[in-house]
């Protein structure tokens, strides 16, 4: 039950930060769109790796490497969900700065008063 | 050997120093990422030779100490090796080519550089799909940064319109990977499971995946972003963006497809196939040479895309087609968008400053031969065997669409390459900057060696090692020789070889080699009158020699199709050169790779896809009646007859030989028309009858024979430019030779034969007389000559013997031809196409009398009573052909007999028997010698009589006429020359409506229009691409599972 | 057959003979003419005269070289002509040079004398010849497919190009000679026969009645004089290729007089009944009716 609810959960993000980001002109409020979008993701990335009834992936004295196959959920998908939040972090980051240029440049953050590339 | 992973770490260690030194020092940030890039070049270069020879054998690189599935594993393969050479290198060369903005931002711009090269190759090497997002997001911000780079404001929203799609394509990726390792329980590519194509779990995460990958490929039509990023990005940049992320890119994708199995290769080819035509069709309308680049750029991605759609009928050879293909690309691309660095302007036409560096006009034109396809370079290998294996496997309709695509890129890139030679330069030239241009020598050296490479690969034999080629190549280097230097060896390669080969031939082929090899030194005699080094145009004619050359003695599909497409480029450069050739190569060359195309995929349905396919096979093919033997009678023919210019496939030959230089006209239309010809021999000899729905298609070629004679005579009535009389004349005169060749039988062949011969000879003539009379007068147009035959009398000679040999008036040799022609069509049972033909002969006299009258012999004008003689070295050949005339009208058997002989052993018949120099047949007789006898006997004695009684006519001035009661005292009004056969054009103009020529403009104009229209989808706002690019996977989703249900 | 010094005395004769009847035959045509119009015409011997005074006229120019030759082409032409074909059938004597070539060594040697003189007479610069040489090969286009198309059929019928073969062919009974049995190739090729004549209503070419025009405008004197011996001498060699072709040819001068004249009449009758057409009229009118029995004609045979 409780991965469908985080995975429905995750999903609902990845639809509304994308519905925010296409629909919303501001570059700033489409970047704040794509940061709930790929929060979505990274909730969906973790609610496929869990399994109920079992405990986080950690070799400590609590989990014995021996049974650890057994006991532990999945540990892969929360790597990649660090890595995916570093990643996100990172391209976030190029987004506000390129929105601080664009805003140099015509003092606008409107999408579509940067259009003279076309055709 | 370096272990591949040291490339990797070698990018990262190299862009973290970097962050360690100094702002201020920029040399040494500079030293360090160029040793960094050399390195990482140089490790790939040293396992791709490794590998490529066995040395060494494909590797696993395993990291953090643990077997696949638990730690990511890297490969060094093949494919990957010189895939990451390629990357290492364009990283490399651009490091250098982008010094000057490097430089200006500093190491961390230095570091972006280092991490995307390191980024790219990591995307090459990973096994692990997880490790590819990691890898494409860092392509990603690598990009980020380098766009800033351009000077060019708009690039900073290119940028982020990037940004947000990447977005979008990482969130669809990251779903896709996560549900992938769901279904596999691993995140190596390796254990990835083939997957049905369905509406499963498994199913929509691996699609999530490819449809990730692929939309990083650009695909048309979601891909505006992609667009503006190659338009306003630094052209180094966009270099890269184009040849290495773009291979990087591709490579993922197909390892990608490879685990997903076959049924997911239908979505490559379908989205591949779509990129390579839509950004095709849409580049027609561009006008930015950077965004016409990216169109390009999409497309070929597209291509490759396409053909990773085939790998599973490739088999071995897929690495070396897709590879060919890509690397071709990848050179091309970067060595273009370096080109373009060093023009100014961004419109098309502002490449013409290019011109003042010939190298660099070598370069443009090597580049765009390798884009489309051409020898000697690696793509036309690939796209050779590619051809094969999709007949082979009954893929037809991606054949089709293939080589329809190439042909359309092949329509703007020579558009484009015409505007860079022929248009005016506009503003001041400010010098090319040396480490650039260095640079662009750089990728220029690397296609040609790949060409080499690829050629030895081959399993065909290399092009780079024909004799003939290395020799029209070996003139590049000589090009600052003086003219006349280089027209002495040209000419002495040309007899050289002739005498070399002629023991050889069999009579088909001596002929043939007469003609074009021998017949083409004559033809040089004349370019000794040009004065000084006349660069670019010796490589060109002697390329277009070595092609004839190659295809006379060709044996398999591979050496005719390569020999053919050699003389075609050549043959392009060389007609490119005339002053207003620009529209008329270009729809040269466009008919000419169309045809090409057309006779490639004949040859590869005709082979089924094994190779070597002797020329001779066909001959099994159409005895064995294989239902695809009539169409590949088709497209063989269809090919041949772009070259023969027959109607419907004419409309370049006129302005293409009418602008032509003076001594060019001549090679195009006295020689380069036989390859068809030839062709049509081979075609004609080899699979003779050939039935279509019940129609015998040999009567259909004589149909577009008869045609073909009829309305180019009648066209060439009403020219007024002298050169394109000649020239519709030429369609007219090998519309007989198809006709002749067409009838199937004995005669009509040897009147073809005939033809040949006699066709080089007067055309030749005719094109070289009027060639020195526009040297003199200046223009081409008949009606502003007039009396020019006491000014010119040679060349008033060679013209009328010209046009008497060719109106076919006995005693000269054209007469010869009619004969046979008579006699020819009394052994077919065809009656109705003759008609045409019967009309042509005497229409055929109408146009010769204005070219000789409206020249030579009426008013001489005011401004030309001080010309001179045409210049001896055009005179010089003309009384060669003059006597060549006699000779032969007066012994034709000289040539005849034997070639009479060889068509016999085809038919088994001996229909002409060659009694002496008499010649009887089933039907009449024909004494040449008699002929001439009686003719000359008579003449003699009238003219003699005539002198008796006339001797003392005394020589009057030119107005010493009267007539209407006035005495004429200007030329202009009394010569009547203009619209000479206004009666004509009165009654039988409706004829001569340019409907062809109208209907392939409107199939130009609609795909431009198409253009015009669909590119205004690319509306430049982020976020409605970012929609389309959603639509685009909806879409594609939806119709792939349609397709799989 | 081979090349024999005799030849050039028979051929010789030939030229004799036919020169002198066309001479005296186109003169009596004008009489008859003049007399049917009710006028007393010319005296028989008038071509001689004609000739005569020409030859002796004493002013003689010379527009240049071609102008010169212009003359002796047409006359090579006409006389070439006549000695390719073989005149009497059956006779030794008046077989001519006809080994040298067959029926399209004739049909395409028509075009020898008419392009040199068009050439000579373009190099006088006169418009007017111009203007008359364009007219008139523009109107042969036309006219002389019927006859190809006749040609064509008439090879394919007797599956012969050699002239003595189809006449022989013809022999024995007048209802052997192609007008009857194969009477459309005959009317296709008498459409080019009357298209060709320079008879009206097809002599626009010439316009011989009002301001001169075509070749003969600039030339005079003996290269006139040239000209004049052709004008009687070609009509007759072209008529008796006709009447080899269609009309069983002729086995002796008699019958060959008769004949040459009978079929000459045909244009000289045309020619008096009908006015004259304007160049693409007479373009439009072989098209449309000339073209269709010629291609009726190949279709049938």
């Amino acid at each position: 039950m409780l991965p469908t609810i985080a995975m429905a959960t995750g999903f609902a993000l990845i639809l509304m930060g994308l519905y925010g980001a296409l629909t919303h002109r501001n570059i700033l409020r489409m970047i704040l769109g794509f940061t709930i979008a790929s929060t979505g993701v990274n909730v969906v990335l973790v609610s496929v790796g869990y399994m109920p009834g079992r405990t986080a992936p950690i070799m400590d004295s609590a989990v014995p490497v021996a049974d650890a196959a057994a006991r532990v959920i999945d540990p892969v998908p929360q790597a990649l969900v660090l890595t995916a939040i570093v990643i996100g972090l990172g391209v976030t980051a190029l987004m506000l700065a390129y929105a601080y240029r664009l805003f140099r440049i015509r003092h606008s953050l409107d999408i579509s008063k940067f259009t003279e590339l076309k055709w | 050997m370096v272990s591949a992973i040291f490339i990797i770490a070698a990018g990262l260690g190299a862009a973290f120093l970097l962050g360690l030194l100094k702002e201020d020092q920029k040399a040494s940030a500079f030293a360090i990422t160029v040793a960094a890039l050399g390195f990482m070049s140089w490790v790939a270069y040293d396992w791709a030779v490794a590998l490529t020879t066995g040395r060494a054998a494909p590797v696993d690189i395993l990291t953090a100490g643990a077997e696949p599935p638990f730690a990511i594993n890297l490969r060094m393969g093949v494919a990957e090796a010189w895939l990451a050479t390629v990357i290492g290198v364009t990283g490399l060369v651009s490091a250098f080519y982008l010094r000057p903005a490097l430089m200006r931002l500093g190491r961390r711009a230095m570091a972006v550089l280092l991490v995307m090269t390191m980024a790219l190759t990591g995307l090459v090497l990973t096994r692990d799909i997880f490790n590819l997002f990691v890898f494409f997001e860092l392509v990603v911000i690598a990009t980020g940064g380098l766009v800033l780079l351009s000077d060019d404001e708009r690039a900073v929203a290119a940028g982020f319109k990037y940004l947000v799609v990447s977005q979008i394509i990482s969130l669809l990726l990251l779903i896709g990977i996560i549900f992938t390792y769901h279904a596999n329980g691993s995140l190596n590519i390796d254990d990835i499971a083939a997957t049905p194509m369905m509406f499963t779990g498994a199913g929509l995460a691996i699609f999530l995946v490819l449809i990730a990958l692929m939309l990083e490929l650009k695909p048309f039509p979601a891909n505006g972003w992609a667009l503006d990023i190659y338009e306003a990005a630094h052209p180094g940049f966009a270099a890269i963006f184009s040849a290495a992320s773009g291979t990087a890119a591709l490579y993922a994708a197909d390892k990608i497809f490879a685990a997903a199995g076959p049924d997911w290769l239908p979505l490559a080819t379908v989205l591949g196939l779509l990129s390579f035509l839509g950004s095709g069709v849409l580049a027609l309308k561009q006008t930015n040479d950077r965004r016409l680049l990216g169109y390009s750029s999409i497309g070929q991605i597209g291509f490759v895309l396409a053909v990773v759609g085939q790998r599973d009928i490739l088999g071995e050879s897929y690495l070396y087609i897709a590879g060919g293909i890509l690397i071709t690309h990848a050179v091309a691309k970067a060595g273009l968008y370096w080109l373009s660095g060093l023009v100014k302007g961004r419109g098309l036409d502002d490449w013409a400053v290019l011109r003042a560096n010939p190298l660099l006009v070598f370069a443009f034109a090597s580049f765009v031969a390798m884009l489309v396809g051409l020898p000697p370079f690696p793509g036309f290998y690939a796209k050779w065997d590619l051809m094969h294996a999709l007949a082979g496997s009954d893929r037809l309709v991606v054949l089709g669409l293939i080589l329809l695509g190439a042909l359309i890129e092949a329509g703007y890139m020579f558009r484009w390459f015409g505007y860079a030679l022929k248009r005016e330069v506009r503003e001041a030239f400010p010098g090319f900057a040396t480490d650039k241009t260095a640079v662009v020598l750089v990728a220029l050296a690397a296609g040609w060696a790949l060409g080499f490479v690829w050629g030895a690969a081959s399993a065909n034999p290399n092009l780079l090692t024909a004799l003939p080629i290395l020799f029209a190549l070996a003139f590049l280097v000589l090009e600052p020789l003086p003219a006349w230097a280089k027209n002495i060896l040209a000419i002495a390669g040309l007899v050289g070889w002739f005498v070399w080969r002629y023991p050889g031939y069999d009579p088909l082929q001596m002929i043939f080699a007469v003609v074009m090899i021998l017949g083409g030194a004559v033809i040089l005699l004349a370019s000794f009158y040009e004065k000084g080094r006349r660069i670019g145009f010796y490589p060109p004619t002697m390329l277009m020699y070595a092609g004839l050359a190659l295809l006379i003695e060709a044996q398999t599909s591979f050496e005719f199709f390569a020999a053919w497409e050699v003389l075609t480029i050549g043959s392009y450069f060389l007609i490119l050169r005339g002053r207003m050739g620009e529209p008329h190569a270009l729809s040269y060359i466009l008919f000419s790779l169309g045809g090409a195309f057309a006779i490639l995929a004949g040859f590869a349905v005709a082979s089924m896809g094994v190779q070597p396919f002797a020329l001779d096979n066909l001959k099994a093919l159409a005895e064995a009646a294989v239902p695809s033997a009539p169409w590949v009678f088709v497209l063989l023919a269809v090919g041949f007859m772009t070259k023969t210019a027959s109607i419907g496939l004419h409309i370049w030959l006129p302005g293409a030989h009418a602008e032509a230089e003076t001594d060019v006209s001549p090679m195009v239309s006295g020689i380069l028309l036989k390859a068809g010809l030839f062709g049509l021999f081979i075609l004609l000899m080899n699979m003779g009858h050939q039935h279509l729905w019940g129609v015998d298609l040999t009567e259909v070629l004589v149909w577009i024979g008869a045609l073909s004679a009829f309305l180019g005579a009648l066209m060439a009535i009403f020219q007024e430019d002298a050169k394109r009389l000649l020239a519709y004349s030429s369609i007219s005169q090998l519309g007989y030779a198809l006709f002749g060749l067409a009838l199937m039988n004995h005669v009509g062949w040897l009147l073809a034969m005939m033809f040949v011969i006699n066709h080089y000879i007067y055309k030749s003539m005719l094109f070289l007389a009027v060639g020195g009379v526009y040297k003199r007068t200046h223009t081409k147009l008949m009606y502003k000559m007039g009396g020019l035959i006491t000014l010119m009398p040679f060349t008033f000679v060679s013209v009328l013997v010209g046009i008497i040999a060719m109106s076919g008036v006995p005693p000269l040799s054209g007469f010869g031809g009619r004969w046979l022609f008579y006699n020819a069509i009394m052994a077919s049972d065809l009656r109705l196409p003759m008609v045409l033909i019967f009309m042509s002969g005497p229409i055929a006299f109408l146009y010769l009398f204005r070219l000789i009258h409206t020249i030579f012999l009426g008013q001489l004008k005011d401004e030309h009573r001080r010309l001179k003689e045409a210049p001896f070295w055009l005179v010089v050949p003309q009384m060669i052909f003059v006597l060549a005339l006699l000779a032969f009208a007066v012994l034709p058997g000289m040539a005849l007999q034997k070639v009479d002989g060889y068509i016999g052993s085809f038919f088994g018949d001996e229909p002409l028997i060659w009694s002496g120099r008499a010649i009887t047949s089933t039907f009449g007789h024909w004494n040449p010698v008699a002929i001439m006898g009686v003719i000359g006997v008579v003449f003699v004695t009238v003219l003699a009589l005539l002198l008796w009684m006339n001797h003392n006519a005394q020589k009057v001035k030119q107005f010493n006429i009267v007539f209407s009661a006035e005495r004429p005292f200007k030329p202009q009004t009394t010569h009547f020359a203009w619209n000479f056969f206004a009666p004509y054009r009165k009654a039988m103009g409706f004829l001569v409506m340019p409907l062809v020529t109208t209907f392939w403009g409107a199939i130009t104009d609609s795909l431009h229009s198409t253009a015009d229209f669909t590119r205004r989808f690319y509306t430049g706002n982020g976020q409605t691409y970012a929609v389309q690019v959603l639509f685009f996977v909806v879409a594609t989703y939806l119709i792939a599972m349609g397709g799989a249900s | 057959m081979t090349f024999e010094w005799i030849h050039i005395a028979y051929a010789a004769l030939t030229l004799f003979i036919v020169i002198n009847y066309g001479m005296i035959m186109t003169a009596l045509v004008r009489k008859i003419g003049a007399r049917v119009g009710g006028r007393y015409g010319i005296p028989i011997w008038q071509n001689y005269i004609d000739l005569a005074k020409n030859i002796a006229l004493r002013s003689k120019i010379t527009h240049g070289v071609m102008y010169y030759l212009g003359p002796v082409f047409r006359l090579t032409g006409g006389v070439g002509l006549l000695l390719f074909v073989p005149t009497i059938y059956g006779s030794v004597m008046f077989q001519n040079f006809s080994y040298a070539g067959d029926l399209i060594l004739a049909l395409y040697f028509v075009f020898f004398g008419t392009l040199g003189m068009a050439l000579g007479a373009g190099e006088s610069g006169h418009p007017h010849s111009a203007i008359g040489v364009s007219r008139g090969l523009a109107q042969v286009t036309a006219a002389e497919l019927p006859l190809a198309l006749g040609v064509y059929a008439i090879s394919l019928q007797y599956q012969t190009l050699n002239i003595t073969e189809i006449v022989a062919a013809q022999q024995g009974s007048i209802f052997n000679w192609t007008l009857f049995t194969n009477p459309l190739t005959t009317i296709a090729a008498m459409f080019a026969f009357v298209g060709t004549m320079m008879r009206s209503p097809f002599d626009v070419v010439l316009a011989p009645q009002e301001i001169p025009i075509g070749p003969p405008t600039e030339y005079h004197s003996a290269y006139l004089a040239l000209m004049q011996t052709n004008r009687v001498l070609f009509p007759v060699a072209k008529v008796v290729i006709y009447m080899n072709l269609f009309f069983g040819g002729a086995t002796n001068w008699a019958e060959f007089a008769i004949k040459v004249f009978a079929i000459y009449m045909v244009s000289v009758l045309i020619g008096v009944v009908y006015p004259r057409f304007r160049v693409e009229q007479s373009i439009r009118f072989f098209l449309k009716w000339g073209l269709p029995v010629g291609i009726l004609a190949i279709l049938t045979v």
